[in-house]
């Protein structure tokens, strides 16, 4: 079993740049926004009335008591806890209870069984936490307004964003009681679901991933390798018995990545892969495909061919590599002993080049199929970094549904959050593929003319349309725009680590827990920026 | 603007306004008063006249649409005027959930007292309003007098200076009433400044030493109460034992100085006294009770 995409580390540069682009600009258009209104409503005073409340609004965003927000943190969890809002404890009880008949026996291979367990503990807990937050956020400070309990609060020297600050704290302080006593249930659950036999695959592989090239059947460098039919061009494969190999080049490797191997008991690197096979001939009924490795070092080019393999399909297949490798160099004809670090391994790179044995058969294979394995951790480290990824989900709903609910009613804010969830999670991915080119079409101006021409993508423009910059210009300015929206709304899916999880994998850092991370804090300070200016300059009596 | 003035108002004016922005009523117009520290200061007027708008305004709640207000001598707006300040909404919109210690714990963590302060004030104010052997019972629970009470408490817990009143003996049963207004006395008598506003004209006659009378929206009295309320033209004299030849003789001496008789009678006491008075007698002596006239004749010849 592998994971089914392949995602890159974060760039924190790029996204920081990214961040404080949108973010100046959304500033920028705020607070001239605010000079006008401000100047239309008061032209004698508007611009020192301006001024007065943004020196007021930084004094009270940075100068809050850790006392009264320590108090409005307290008296939220009070009242979500006194309102019932921790019976969903016993919907989770009820799921749980009956869960493992529905779930038991779906699969005759236990190693999947195990998946299916772990994924749906984890979907479960995201599901159940996903309205109580939404709910709670949305209507936690309307519902003081209302019932003007707000009144009593802010007729002390409370400021407007301890009120916001300490709403949200309490939410998540609800949310993190519900995750925390979720997470630890449904982790003695599985322990005590999973079948005794596939009891030691629950850990969590480490991998270390290299990039991948290709060469093609002429020993010619490639981008990909050859498209056997697939209309999901994930995979390439690489023809057997030919010069097509797949490249994997690995970067800061240290002896820290060996490995006792269980049967020799010497240190050795484990390599795993999870090539898939495509046939054009059924070959020898019952034999799997083989393949072989060669270790190159990028620096001195010297070549050490591995023995060959055999490759099962849909399985862990693991190769372990002795750090001192005896193999037969063809050049001397002799057979010679390398040292895996000294002689392989140049400043921390290292090449593993992969081939396909069998005549007329193919081996698919993708940047993820391929990988160098650390010591495994324990299952738990995956477990509970996949239950952090929920709880900064359910931190993203909270400090966007605090901050909707403090311009809007309950319901409205509701909505505008279930709606920016829906698009988060379902639309992201389609905004991102549009602006990068890989859906194809044309900007929003020349699809509307083409429309009403009966023309589509593939048809030629119109000439009028390529004399015409007018459309051309516009167009970018709505790919801006859409640039700018695809990065306003929130990814959700970010916050789905249960695939690594589910796949025996531990959750990494870089790829998947700190781009969530800094997607939240980078959200909650312009949130909270804006909720509390949004609370602040609102007349808290006026229906 | 007015040196040692703890409220100042000037040209004050509400307009709430629809939509789109188009005035739709005038709350409160061009008010400008000041009051004075250590007064109990009562906005008086009917309902819609103004009197929440403007307590709302001084509170920041509501903002302006012109003119302009300095508590403390800070602006409206500013929350460390708050520090100061405290006040007892119309009604007590407290959180139900809470029971009353955990309230006034609330309220007192927000002005950042410490953990021993707050006990101790708590203690104070829970006794003080009466609410000893109902501290641990969540608000819901709570009658409206009770909600008063608790709400009167939280107003009080950071010692203010300066105490709004918003409608404070609504709800009230008259010992309660007159509970209330014996604290807003004691408030007066530690030197804090009190701003009340009710309709309740009594009660406001009691308490208050100045009152301004709002009208749709518009300042339409402003004075002491002894001076708006005297009658400069009449003399009233009030004596005990008199007998009718006495009377007679006063009367006499009236008409020689040309003056004028127009009423003789015997006081009568108000209906808040007369009803202070009968709970006290019950307290002192239960199991005495009301006997009809007609019931005691019944009494009478039964035992005849």
């Amino acid at each position: 079993m592998n994971l089914n995409f392949d995602k890159q580390p974060i760039d924190i540069l790029q996204a920081l740049a990214n961040w404080g682009l949108i973010f100046g600009a959304l500033l920028c258009i705020g607070l001239v926004i605010a000079l006008i209104l401000s100047v239309a409503i008061n032209p004698k005073k508007g611009v020192s009335r301006f001024f007065e409340n943004l020196g007021e609004g930084l004094r009270d965003l940075f100068g809050m008591s850790l006392k009264r927000l320590g108090a409005i943190t307290n008296l939220t969890i009070k009242e979500a806890v006194r309102r019932k809002a921790l019976l969903v404890f016993v919907v989770f009880a009820v799921l749980f209870m009956f869960g493992g008949w529905f779930l038991s026996n779906t699969n005759n291979r236990a190693e999947l069984q195990l998946s299916v367990y772990v994924s749906f503990v984890l979907t479960a807990i995201g599901w159940l936490i996903f309205p109580v937050a939404l709910i709670l956020a949305c209507w936690g400070i309307p519902e003081d307004i209302r019932l003007r309990s707000l009144h009593t609060v802010v007729t002390k020297p409370v400021k407007r964003s301890e009120i916001v600050l300490g709403r949200i704290l309490g939410f998540i302080g609800v949310g993190t009681i519900v995750v925390g006593i979720m997470s630890v249930l449904g982790y003695v659950w599985i322990l005590r679901q999973v079948p005794e036999k596939v009891q030691s695959r629950l850990v969590a592989r480490v991998p270390v991933y290299g990039s991948l090239n290709f060469r093609d059947r002429e020993g010619q460098d490639s981008e990909a390798g050859v498209n056997t039919g697939d209309i999901n061009p994930y995979r390439s494969y690489i023809e057997g018995a030919s010069k097509a190999r797949a490249k994997w080049s690995f970067e800061g490797l240290s002896p820290s990545v060996l490995q006792t191997d269980p049967d020799s008991g010497e240190a050795a690197l484990l390599v795993e892969n999870s090539f898939q096979a495509f046939r054009t001939h059924k070959g020898v009924i019952d034999e799997v495909l083989h393949g072989q490795y060669t270790l190159i070092n990028p620096e001195t080019n010297l070549r050490v061919q591995l023995p060959q393999f055999p490759i099962y399909e849909f399985r862990q297949n693991l190769t372990w590599i002795p750090q001192k490798l005896a193999y037969y160099n063809e050049d001397t004809k002799k057979t010679e002993t390398k040292d895996l670090f000294d002689d392989l391994v140049s400043d921390g790179k290292l090449m593993v080049e992969a081939r396909c044995v069998d005549v007329g058969q193919f081996l698919g294979m993708a940047r993820p199929d391929l990988f160098l394995r650390l010591p495994d951790r324990p299952f738990a480290s995956s477990f509970f970094k996949s239950v952090f990824g929920i709880w900064l989900m359910m931190v993203l709903i909270v400090v966007l549904g605090v901050t909707a609910s403090t311009f809007v009613k309950g319901p409205v804010a509701t909505i505008l959050l279930f709606t920016l969830i829906l698009v988060g999670t379902g639309f992201n991915q389609f905004m991102d593929d549009v602006l990068s080119g890989e859906v194809r079409g044309a900007g929003l101006v020349e699809s509307g003319i083409r429309i009403l021409n009966h023309g589509n993508p593939i048809v030629e423009k119109p000439e009028s349309l390529e004399e015409s910059m007018a459309v051309q210009n516009v167009d970018q300015v709505f790919t801006g725009m859409l640039w700018g929206v695809s990065h306003i709304i929130p990814n959700f899916n970010m916050f789905s680590f249960k695939a690594y999880t589910a796949s025996g994998f531990d959750v990494p850092m870089k790829v998947a827990v700190l781009p969530a991370l800094l997607m939240v804090i980078g959200f909650f300070i312009p949130c909270l920026m804006l909720g509390y200016f949004s609370l602040k300059l609102r007349e808290l009596e006026a229906k | 603007m007015s040196e040692n003035a703890v409220i100042e108002i000037r040209n004050l004016t509400k307009i709430y306004r629809d939509f789109w922005g188009r005035p739709k009523v005038r709350a409160v117009n061009s008010l400008s008063l000041d009051v004075k520290p250590g007064e109990v200061f009562g906005l008086l007027g009917p309902n819609g006249s103004g009197k929440t708008t403007t307590i709302k305004m001084l509170l920041g709640l509501l903002f302006p649409s012109e003119g302009e207000i300095r508590i403390l001598g800070k602006p409206a707006t500013d929350v460390s005027k708050n520090e100061y300040i405290g006040y007892l909404p119309e009604e007590s919109y407290l959180y139900r959930f809470l029971n009353a210690e955990e309230t006034l714990d609330f309220y007192g963590r927000l002005f950042d007292m410490t953990t021993a302060e707050r006990k101790q004030r708590t203690d104070e104010l829970i006794k003080m309003v009466g609410l000893d052997k109902a501290r641990r019972r969540q608000l819901k629970e709570y009658s409206k007098g009770m909600t008063r009470r608790i709400g009167l408490a939280q107003a009080l817990i950071n010692n203010p200076k300066l105490v709004l009143l918003d409608e404070p003996t609504s709800g009230l049963d008259p010992i309660g009433t007159r509970e209330m207004k014996d604290l807003i006395i004691k408030l007066k008598e530690e030197g804090k400044t009190v701003v009340m506003c009710s309709h309740l004209l009594a009660d406001v006659q009691d308490v208050c030493d100045r009152i301004a009378i709002l009208y749709n929206g518009e300042l339409k009295q402003l004075g002491k109460v002894d001076e708006l309320l005297a009658s400069q033209d009449k003399t009233q004299i009030v004596s005990s034992l008199l007998s009718d030849e006495a009377v007679n003789e006063i009367k006499a001496v009236i008409t020689k100085h040309n003056g004028t008789v127009e009423e003789v009678t015997n006081p009568t006491t108000s209906l808040e006294e007369l009803f202070l008075q009968t709970v006290a007698e019950s307290q002192a002596r239960p199991g005495q009770r009301f006997v009809a006239e007609s019931e005691k004749a019944a009494n009478t010849t039964t035992v005849d």
